[in-house]
């Protein structure tokens, strides 16, 4: 088989499960309220577009995930930085750090809707705590770990301090950033859509709460392929971004 | 000098001339990359001193490991060597552009570090501290990790130059022929620790000379044989 065609394989694969799967679900032999066919999830996705009410939701993930992303990834970098500096910094915020590195993040939903209320704010501090420790784990390991070999040679053409802040460590520290840019984009998401699936009025995870109350399999399904596609289409713009910073690696 | 046992180095005095060549040869660990470091300011020594009749800025030094920016071109590498001697930008990038030309790499200029053969990188590495105008070279094991051609090609390229620019240089090498075939003087440390100058040599070999020439000069197996005798004596003593 040729490598070269693997796609259009996948492609014609895919459209036989789906074919079958729309069979199967038209002959009544599945439960519309487990499985509904792909018709139906088509039509839920239709309808949420045609009807414009889509949009909103979206505004509001998008708003918490990408308000979350740049504020974490600024606050990783400082706390990073700052607790590689001050030994007294890295003292205080790396046992927290760890603490919050091992326990899966997300529990912290919950007490955030208490503090923050059921607004905005609640989803950008999850999608916010979720990028911080990543990137400042990142940064503070990343700095410790800048090659001694180009650190000298700067030393050796006469640089000072600034010097290598600028040619040596900066350059570091964005090219991990950068490295760590796709995860954290999937860490922003998922910290909005959490936030919103456990208590909002707006958003793609209320919207999939709200499928959930009701039943309502193929809105649900057709939400997923939704926040997937999304994802994806960010994850490909992250990507592009990456190679272009880092073409020379 | 010492890093907190016993002393490293003790009484190595090496003087180089100004316009010369010279080697230093000894075992491994015996602290000649130690020496180097003291001498450019990366180690203070613990007694003694370093006397340097030329600026800070005016030491180069160069490293088996090239270690350039990888996230700066060949040009920008080179240019950096400048700007942070206080030239402006502008003109550092037609100096650097000067002296990748001179090495035979007018057309890489462009390219990241990650995609040179290890002899561009070597020569971008040259031409990086070259452009500064050192009177005083320094060099660590530099062609170590080329291969022969590359490496004999890279040598008669910093003989020749070193040469028109009258640069002092102290390189240490493992490479005897190395060496001979470049130095005007070759220094043999002993083992260490306490390491010190055992022997000195001047060295006949006529000037201006292609170091691939002096290989054949009637002189050189004479001296070969001779300081080769004295290294493995010193590598061998317990
Ligand atoms: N940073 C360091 N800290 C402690 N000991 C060192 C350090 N660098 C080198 N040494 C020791 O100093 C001695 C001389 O090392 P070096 O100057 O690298 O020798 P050479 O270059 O001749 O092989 C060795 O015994 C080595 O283990
Ligand atoms: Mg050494």
């Amino acid at each position: 088989m040729n490598p070269r065609f693997a796609w259009a394989r996948q492609l014609a694969a895919f459209a036989v499960f789906l074919s079958v799967w729309q069979a199967v679900g038209h002959a009544g032999w599945l439960n519309p309220i487990y499985a509904p066919t792909p018709g139906q999830i088509g039509a839920a996705l239709i309808e949420l577009f045609g009807s414009g009410r889509i949009w909103t939701h979206l505004e509001a993930t998008f708003g918490a995930a990408l308000a979350g992303l740049a504020l974490g990834v600024v606050a990783g970098i400082l706390l990073g930085v700052l607790g590689s500096l001050v030994p007294f910094v890295a003292e205080l915020l790396e046992p927290v750090m760890t603490l919050l590195n091992a326990v899966p993040r997300v529990v912290l939903a919950p007490l955030f809707v208490i503090w923050f209320g059921i607004g905005v704010a609640s989803k950008i501090a999850l999608s916010f705590i979720l990028v911080a420790v990543l990137i400042f784990f990142t940064v503070f390991t990343g700095i410790r770990q800048v090659d001694r070999k180009l650190v000298e040679r700067v030393l050796t053409l006469n640089g000072g301090r600034w010097a290598l802040v600028r040619h040596v460590y900066l350059p570091s520290v964005a090219a991990w950033v950068l490295g760590n840019l796709k995860v954290a984009v999937g860490f922003a998401f998922t910290g909005a859509v959490v936030g919103e699936f456990v208590a909002a009025s707006r958003g793609l995870g209320y919207l999939l709460s709200f499928a959930q109350s009701t039943f309502n399999s193929a809105l649900m399904l057709a939400l997923v392929l939704l926040i997937m596609v999304v994802v994806l289409a960010i994850f490909a713009i992250a990507g592009r971004l990456e190679k272009h910073l880092l073409r020379w690696k | 000098m010492s890093y907190g046992g016993e002393p490293v180095l003790e009484g190595a005095s090496i003087v180089v001339g100004e316009g010369q060549f010279v080697s230093l040869v000894g075992p491994s660990g015996s602290g000649k990359s130690s020496l180097l470091r003291a001498v450019i300011g990366l180690q203070q020594p613990l007694e003694g001193t370093v006397e340097r009749e030329v600026a800070p800025s005016e030491v180069a030094i160069l490293f088996q490991d090239d270690a350039l920016l990888p996230w700066k071109t060949a040009r920008d590498n080179v240019a950096l060597g400048l700007t942070l001697k206080g030239v402006r930008r502008g003109r550092a990038l037609e100096q650097a552009d000067v002296w990748l030309e001179r090495l035979g790499l007018g057309s890489f200029g462009h390219r990241f570090p990650r995609h040179l053969s290890g002899g561009q990188s070597k020569r971008v590495a040259l031409a990086q501290v070259l452009a500064r105008e050192p009177k005083l070279l320094l060099m660590d094991e530099p062609f170590a990790s080329l291969d022969a051609i590359v490496r004999t090609r890279v040598i008669q390229d910093v003989a020749s130059l070193v040469e028109r620019e009258h640069i002092s240089v102290l390189l240490v090498t493992h490479d005897l022929e190395e060496a001979i075939s470049l130095s005007d003087h070759i220094y043999l440390l002993s083992r260490g620790p306490r390491a010190h100058v055992t022997r000195d040599y001047p060295m006949p070999l006529p000037r201006p000379r292609d170091p691939v020439r002096a290989r054949t000069h009637p002189a050189f197996a004479a001296l070969y044989e001779k300081i080769w005798n004295d290294l493995s004596h010193e590598v061998d003593r317990v």
